[in-house]
């Protein structure tokens, strides 16, 4: 298969984003059939890739000249490699189920077209992301995947809190994009090209310096960090679950979160080769795990601690792939787009079963009803939560044996840390909604069928993805065939899954059995329970340190503009009048002063002409 | 065949002026007839100019079509005994090259937008459409004269027309609003007299082809120039420098243009952000850059940290102003400084991200006033906390508020994108750290649009305007084709980028020799 081919891959979402911006009129069916047809057709399209890669075919490239910057053609790149295809196959097959899911939950919104719309283009962008081998080409599709996401977090634009969610998406992760921006500038002045292969036979070759390289790789991280909702600009990230379930399905999944990972991933030749910038992306990564897994443990909304759990998730990812581990975080990408698919499609069901409740505290029961949904749910849980054979268990075992390898102990037990706390409030998530007895409402909803087809394959998925790796690393091989492994000590996964088997007994213990009350632990230490429900007050700090001071050196500015500067035009407006006045003045009309005037100035004309003269 | 080709420039700058002698004939009561007229008028400039686009030769250095007769001459002799045989020749000299002809063909589809848009004019059209016309002979003109003494005259005239357009036509505080705006460039008329004087004195005419090789010569021989005329030559420099900056505007000098934004009629408004403002753009480039590449250099700093502050003065107070047109008011301060950052780059990316801007810059408030003019319209009110939850009865026009916003914070795929990046890109290889710092009014720019076009189209619906009704055809038909062109050259920049591509370059050998 060409590339021409592997061109239509984005192009058909697009197609079906422009016809369903007119689809006002047309019934659901079409319009969701449209959406779902074209992402199908992107996903079919995949799969000969995927083959060709696995059997070590050639590369696929192709380029299109765009514009001439300072006598240098920026092209219009594609290259496809491993890591692209395997990122393809993954935002086309979550893409897909999430578009099939979305005719159930969204059926009965009067913007339906407009939501299939967006989720095309979002699905669009993540496929120009991934395909593009030029920086500047990646910053393009990198905001337009940004903007997708402001336009689907905002999708309910009436309500307020809506409203402030998507302008704190676009905005936060607008402060990381920055960091690329100039990065790519100064890789342009450097390097002479935009090109990613470029930039690595400029790295390879050792004539950058570096100080230059970690400059350069941290400010790219930065990017990624807004992107991949990393401290300290993870703040968004929760906000955004204002959005409709399935968009925080797809934005956490598979498209947004993950361009930072991928990024970071994708141009991982430029990180390894500074270790100040390896250290900052590991500390960074580490750090974020365990504070996010933390908030996790309090909060109340089901969407919320899922979406802390992305944040500590690709916190995870970012410590492996700064521990030196590309092949841990790319799988550990790979295998928690499909559990965290899983988790956040279900919780959708979850939340449709208890109409519309989002508040743990009122859900309960469900396992009963529900069973099914309780084993799909069950699935992406155990997954998360590392136990084995599920997919998460391998992907977080090659993180820890990385960071590991890397002799970084302190990273090794703040992720064995994290991994604690994950098991702990995935399981507290699972048995405040699934055990027991209602505690909100008595009657749940059915959940359509259209909405548990898609869980199903996901919970395959989220099984089965982790064996990817367990047939002699299959996986790691494909991905950077050259990376020599030497093996992790055999007690690694032994300690992993006693740890998460630990935080899984404690939460059944508090909230399954209900022998321990969690509450009198929250009110043993009430500042930390505080703390932690508060999330740290990140976001206060923001408000106070940044947005205040902004908005109050506006309104001095403001003031200084209306009476300094505008102060000046009056005094020009006074000058030029008072200039004007005495003009008029002269015009009195009286023959006299004019006659004397005329006088005065031919004697002045007289001495001017002559008076040189005299002296001569 | 195409012999009556040869003078495009100057069909292109007169033939409003038939639409113009059409409208003289007809009753002051015919409404209908003056819009009519008024629009058509406008369309043999936009058809003439999308040819002289077709036909330009995008290989081909220095102007094009161009066209010079002797006017009129002073002989010096009347001065100056000493010297009886030279004199001061002036010619009508026209002609376009690839710095022009994108703004020519900008403005002269803004104006025709604009004429559309003045349907919400409602008193006194035939002197609306008759000024608008003269608005546009003096803007073309301006653009494809090829003599400074020619550029002075369209300038003024294009000062006047404005001034009674704002004046009569605008909102309450029209008065106050056309008199700062004729004190202001009055100013900077005076400065640019002055630096016509000099430049007459200083090279015997005032063609621009003269003034580049005896000006340039001049410069680049500081060194063996008398002191005074090292000043004389600075003088001009920066009384240019001044004059440019009162229209661009630069900070300080940009309050005038924040009333016109919000006290003018918003077709004019139109006009004005799209174009007029352009011309002060088009100075620097054309005179500051190309006569004084030297003196630029070493104003460079001065100019670029000026730059910094209008980015970011025009971000931040955009950020707090609570009103729609005074948002987009300093979101043009603000995005004027990054034309001044392209400029001083003095490389190819730089001030090709300067051209960029100024004709996407264009592009995208002239569309934004037009949504703005279409809102008022069934608003009665551009005040932010009054506005609300619009998407509710008008989805299409704050969709494409939602557009316009969207290109004008740069948004990549859509033309303001790519002409920031350019004017950062060139600044980054010259001056990183002022350029990082700009950088950050990119993060400002997303804040206060989002904060305007949110506060306008989402949030919960107020009832007052719950039964308004969506745009209509015609509207929907220009806010279109701007939209259509912000995505094309977002998209494929190079449609704009190639035809300017030869004169850069002789501006940038200018630079480098």
């Amino acid at each position: 298969m060409g590339t021409n081919v592997a061109l239509l891959i984005p192009l058909f979402p697009f197609l079906a984003f422009l016809f369903l911006l007119m689809g006002k009129k047309w019934a659901k069916p079409v319009i969701a059939g449209m959406g779902i047809v074209a992402t199908g057709l992107s996903f079919l399209l995949t799969l000969p890739l995927v083959w060709n890669s696995a059997i070590g075919g050639p590369l696929l490239a192709w380029q299109f000249p765009w514009l001439s910057i300072e006598d240098q053609m920026v092209q219009l790149s594609v290259t496809l490699g491993p890591l692209q295809v395997l990122m393809l196959l993954i935002v086309t097959s979550v893409s897909l189920l999430v578009q099939l899911y979305s005719y159930g939950y969204m059926h009965a919104d009067a913007r339906f077209h407009v939501f299939y719309a967006y989720l095309s283009l979002f699905t669009c962008s993540m496929l120009g992301l991934v395909m593009s081998a030029n920086l500047l080409q990646i910053y393009v599709f990198w905001e337009l995947v940004g903007v997708c996401s402001f336009l689907l977090v905002g999708f309910w634009y009436t309500k307020p809190e809506a409203k402030k969610a998507a302008k704190k998406a676009f905005i936060v992760t607008r402060i990381g994009d920055i960091g690329l921006f100039i990065a790519i500038c100064l890789i342009f002045w450097r390097v002479g090209s935009f090109e990613v292969d470029a930039l690595a036979k400029a790295v390879s070759s050792g004539q950058l310096n570096a100080g230059w390289l970690s400059l350069v790789a941290i400010l790219i991280f930065v990017g990624a960090v807004g992107k991949s909702g990393q401290f300290p600009l993870h703040t968004w990230l929760p906000d955004a679950m204002e959005g409709p379930t399935p968009v925080s399905a797809l934005i956490h999944a598979a498209t947004m979160v993950a361009a930072g990972v991928y990024l970071v991933a994708n141009l991982f030749f430029l990180f390894a080769a500074s270790d100040l910038a390896m250290d900052v992306v590991a500390y960074v990564g580490g750090f974020t795990a365990l504070f996010a897994a933390t908030i996790g443990i309090a909060q109340t909304d089901i969407k919320r601690v899922l979406a802390y759990s992305t944040v500590s998730q690709l916190g995870y990812m970012m410590l492996a792939l700064g521990s030196a581990g590309y092949t841990a975080g790319v799988f550990h990408l790979t295998t928690h787009a499909f559990f965290k698919a899983l988790l956040f499609l279900a919780a959708g069901a979850v939340i449709t079963a208890f109409d519309h409740q989002q508040d743990l505290r009122q859900m309960g029961g469900l396992w009963k009803t529900h069973r099914w949904l309780g084993v799909w749910f069950l699935i992406g849980c155990l997954s998360i939560a590392g136990i084995p054979p599920f997919a998460g268990f391998f992907s977080k075992d090659e993180i820890l044996a990385a960071v590991y390898q890397a002799g970084r102990m302190d990273l090794f037990v703040i992720g064995l840390l994290a991994a604690f706390f994950t098991a702990f409030y995935m399981f507290r998530l699972f048995f405040l909604a699934f055990a027991g007895e209602s505690r909100g409402q008595a009657q749940t909803k059915a959940v359509p069928t259209v909405m548990m087809a898609p869980l199903a394959v996901l919970a395959v998925m989220a099984t089965a993805s982790g064996l990817a790796n367990l047939p002699g690393h299959w996986f790691d091989h494909w991905l950077a065939p050259v990376s020599a492994k030497t093996g992790a000590p055999l007690w690694l996964p032994v300690v992993a899954i006693l740890v998460s088997v630990l935080g899984m007994g404690l939460a059944t213990m508090m909230y399954g059995v209900r022998k321990w009350d969690a509450t009198k632990w929250a009110k043993a230490v009430p500042w930390l329970h505080q703390l932690v429900l508060r999330k740290y007050y990140v976001d206060e700090c923001y408000q106070v340190l940044v947005v205040w001071p902004l908005k109050g050196f506006g309104w001095v500015l403001n003031g200084w503009d209306r009476f300094v500067i505008g102060g000046l035009v009056h005094l020009s407006g006074w000058f030029m009048s008072a200039f004007g006045g005495l003009g008029s003045r002269l015009q009195t009309g009286q023959a006299q002063t004019y006659a004397l005037i005329s006088v005065i100035g031919l004697v002045l004309l007289f001495v001017g002409l002559t008076a040189g003269r005299l002296f001569q | 065949m195409t012999q009556w080709l040869n003078a495009l420039p100057t069909l292109i700058t007169f033939a409003p002026l038939i639409g113009l002698a059409v409208l003289l004939f007809l009753p002051q009561d015919k409404t209908r007839a003056h819009r009519m007229v008024g629009i058509a008028g406008t369309l043999p400039s936009l058809v003439l100019a999308l040819v002289m686009f077709g036909r330009f030769d995008p290989l081909k250095q220095g102007l094009q079509w161009a066209q010079s007769i002797p006017w009129f001459d002073i002989p010096l002799g009347l001065i100056n005994r000493q010297a009886p045989a030279t004199k001061l020749v002036f010619n009508y000299s026209m002609g376009v090259d690839g710095l022009s002809m994108p703004l020519v063909v900008l403005t002269c589809l803004v104006a025709t937008l604009a004429a559309i848009a003045s349907v919400y004019v409602k008193q006194r059209t035939k002197a609306y459409y008759t000024l608008l016309l003269l608005l546009l002979v003096g803007m073309n003109g301006v653009f494809l004269s090829a003599n400074f003494f020619l550029f002075f005259i369209f300038f003024e005239v294009t000062l006047v027309a404005a001034f009674f357009l704002i004046g009569i036509w605008g909102f309450l505080g029209r008065e106050k609003a056309a008199n700062h705006f004729l004190l202001y460039n009055g100013l900077g008329s005076g400065f640019l007299l002055f630096a016509m004087i000099g430049l007459l004195l200083l090279s015997g005419s005032l063609d621009y082809a003269t003034i580049q090789q005896q000006a340039g010569g001049l410069v680049k021989q500081v060194h063996l120039l008398e002191p005074q005329q090292v000043s004389l030559v600075w003088l001009i420099f920066i009384s240019l420098i001044v004059a440019f900056a009162i229209k661009l505007p630069m900070f300080p000098f940009h309050s005038w243009m924040l009333r016109v934004h919000v006290e003018a009629p918003t077709p004019v408004v139109m006009i004005h952000s799209g174009v007029l403002l352009k011309m002060g753009a088009y100075g620097l480039i054309r005179f500051g850059v190309g006569f004084f590449p030297g003196l630029m250099d070493r104003a460079a700093t001065v100019l670029a940290v000026l730059g910094l502050v209008n980015i970011l003065y025009g971000a931040i107070l955009a950020f707090v102003e609570t009103e729609l047109k005074r948002v987009l008011a300093y979101s043009s301060v603000s995005h004027m400084g990054i034309i001044l950052f392209g400029l001083v780059a003095m490389n190819e990316a730089g001030l090709k991200g300067a051209v960029f801007q100024s004709v996407s810059h264009g592009l995208i408030s002239a569309l934004l006033f037009f949504i703005v003019g279409s809102l008022y319209e069934r608003t009665k009110t551009t005040e932010l906390n009054e506005l609300g939850g619009l998407a509710k009865p008008m989805p299409i026009l704050s969709g494409l508020l939602l557009f316009g916003g969207m290109a004008l914070l740069g948004l990549p795929g859509l033309s303001g994108f790519i002409s920031e990046f350019m004017a950062f890109l060139g600044l980054f290889q010259e001056r990183p750290v002022v350029a990082a710092v700009g950088a950050l009014g990119l993060v400002l720019a997303s804040a206060y649009t989002l904060r305007a076009c949110l506060k306008t189209t989402f949030g919960p619906l107020k009832e007052r305007f719950s039964d308004m009704a969506d745009v209509k055809g015609w509207e929907v038909g220009s806010l279109f084709t701007l939209v259509f062109l912000i995505v094309v050259i977002g998209v494929y920049p190079a449609v704009l980028a190639y035809p300017m591509e030869q004169t850069l370059e002789v501006i940038l050998a200018g630079i480098g020799g």
